[in-house]
């Protein structure tokens, strides 16, 4: 067997407990072959080197959406985001441990509170997304009224919203989106792209109090199409494109509450 | 106990594509300089003389390297501003969505008789 | 009466404004710079002072200033006002709006007078 390769990383540490006033970086040496993913990289050092690191994981396949982690500077779930990806560039094979630039830096989701190591308050996040209500809201169908022609769905309905249905609330795109970096009450991108998706739901009834999340400044509004956010997510969401689809509809509501006194969607009217 | 680390006013210098897109922003600073021109221009129109003064400064070696940034900075917010176009309002007709290359490519395809009628009218069709 | 406008604000009218001038910027812009700034001013075409003129004395002068000059201001205000929050300057909020969007509208009423008194 030949020896494996080694690369340096540079891990971003903070323990509030120990006194930190802020992060600090820890340089370490790791092996790595074609299939080390980022994620492999932080369970080499927890086990190996310094076990008082901390970060999330559970999955490993990106599904979970825990293991969210700056590489670089740029947002990636440590399990789909490989070293082979940041050495390759500088010839395979290589010993880089030779010259000790590390070749990945990983660091904490930026825009969030962090709270120790790798580990971000996602509670930041998810207030937002408890905000808009991201579950089918349909009065008519209660526990006692089981009506199952409610819930049918032909596949032209079900296009209409699947692409933003593959979220898994990983919050890359919060850590990509410089407008939520500003301000932490803008209710940004996964948010907004699942209030649209319930709203592009032919189940769904819930459009009108979702709309009054979106149509405030903090809403859809502050977004300015940076377009980030769709690229650094995971599956293909594009929540950029659902924000810029909620300001027309926000357009339409407000437009259709003015001359109308109540909004679109209002199921009281 | 924690830490976050406040976003300061340069954020967009950090990778490139917030550099990009801060250059798509910066489009509008040449088109600034542009409207200011082309006022200047539509206000010399009342007669010859306003006219021909308005002529040189447009052919002021400083203004023509100005206009020619606004010429490229038309472009590139051409090229960012299509391609939104079928992710804020995609076409679907039935079932069937408008492939997003088609919308982007009929942009592009109205720039171009933009420029052919533009020329064609201020040579009166004598090409 | 308070009901119905609760909660709303000009954000929709400014994105629209911004979002029909983009697309002015893009489509019609190219050409307007290409003939008037650098084709004409090199000689490559010419453009006659009275063709021009009674042109633009009719309804397309009106329709120009609207499409090429007034829409793409409030492109460029929109633009502005945000890119100003981007980079935290100014004092935000309503004030750098009420600069951005009241240029395009006093460029918007040049536009007009001009072709007003043409
Ligand atoms: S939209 Fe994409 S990047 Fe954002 S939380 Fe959902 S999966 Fe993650
Ligand atoms: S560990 Fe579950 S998404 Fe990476």
């Amino acid at each position: 067997m030949t020896q494996p390769r080694t690369c340096y990383v540079d891990i971003s540490r903070y323990d509030p407990e120990r006194g930190d006033q802020y992060p600090t970086m820890q340089r370490v040496q790791v092996p790595y072959d074609d299939s080390t993913s980022v994620l492999d990289v932080l369970q080499y050092v927890k086990e190996q080197v310094d076990s008082s690191l901390s970060y999330r994981w559970s999955c490993r396949m990106a599904i979970c959406g825990s293991c969210g982690v700056m590489v670089n500077g740029i947002p990636k779930l440590g399990c789909k985001d490989f070293v082979r990806d940041y050495v390759a560039h500088k010839g395979v094979g290589r010993d880089h441990a030779a010259n000790d630039a590390p070749a990945l830096t990983i660091e904490p989701l930026a825009h969030f509170t962090g709270e120790r190591d790798l580990v971000v308050n996602m509670d930041e996040f998810l207030t937002h997304l408890e905000a808009v209500k991201p579950y089918i809201i349909d009065p008519a169908s209660r526990p006692n009224n089981p009506s199952a022609a409610t819930h049918s769905q032909t596949p032209a309905q079900l296009a209409r919203y699947q692409q933003f249905a593959n979220c898994i609330n990983c919050g890359l795109c919060y850590a990509a989106c410089p407008q939520f970096g500003l301000n932490p009450e803008f209710v940004g991108p996964a948010a907004i792209a699942l209030a649209h998706r319930y709203n592009l739901d032919s189940r769904d009834h819930g459009k009108h109090e979702r709309m009054q999340v979106l149509n405030t400044h903090d809403g859809v509004w502050s977004c300015t199409f940076v377009g980030f956010c769709s690229d650094v997510c995971p599956k293909g969401v594009d929540p950029a494109a659902a924000v810029n689809q909620g300001k027309v509809e926000s357009a339409k509501s407000m437009l259709i509450q003015l001359f109308k006194g109540s909004s679109i969607g209002d199921s009281r009217s | 106990m924690s830490y976050k680390p406040e976003l300061t006013g340069r954020w967009w210098l950090k990778h490139g594509h917030f550099k990009r897109y801060m250059l798509r922003e910066a489009t509008v600073i040449p088109l600034v300089f542009l409207l200011c021109s082309l006022l200047a221009g539509v206000f010399s129109l009342q007669d010859v003389e306003r006219f021909s003064q308005w002529q040189a400064y447009m052919a002021h070696p400083l203004v023509i390297i100005g206009h020619t940034v606004a010429l490229g900075a038309a472009l590139y917010h051409a090229a960012t501003f299509f391609v939104l176009f079928p992710r804020v309002m995609p076409i679907r007709i039935a079932n069937y969505t408008l492939p997003a290359r088609l919308m982007v490519a009929g942009q592009w395809a109205a720039v171009l008789a933009v420029a052919l009628l533009c020329l064609w009218l201020v040579t009166g069709g004598r090409v | 009466m308070k009901q119905r406008i609760k909660g709303l604000h000009l954000e929709p009218l400014w994105w629209g404004l911004f979002s029909a001038g983009g697309v002015c910027f893009a489509v019609l812009v190219p050409s307007v710079v290409l003939v008037f700034g650098l084709l004409w001013p090199l000689g490559v075409v010419d453009v006659s002072f009275t063709t021009l003129q009674s042109w633009y004395q009719s309804l397309w002068g009106l329709v120009f200033t609207a499409v090429v000059i007034s829409l793409p201001a409030f492109h460029a205000a929109h633009r502005i006002r945000h890119g100003l929050h981007d980079m935290k300057i100014g004092y935000g909020g309503s004030t750098t709006a009420f600069v951005c969007y009241g240029s395009a509208m006093v460029v918007t009423a040049l536009g007009v007078i001009a072709w007003w008194s043409a």
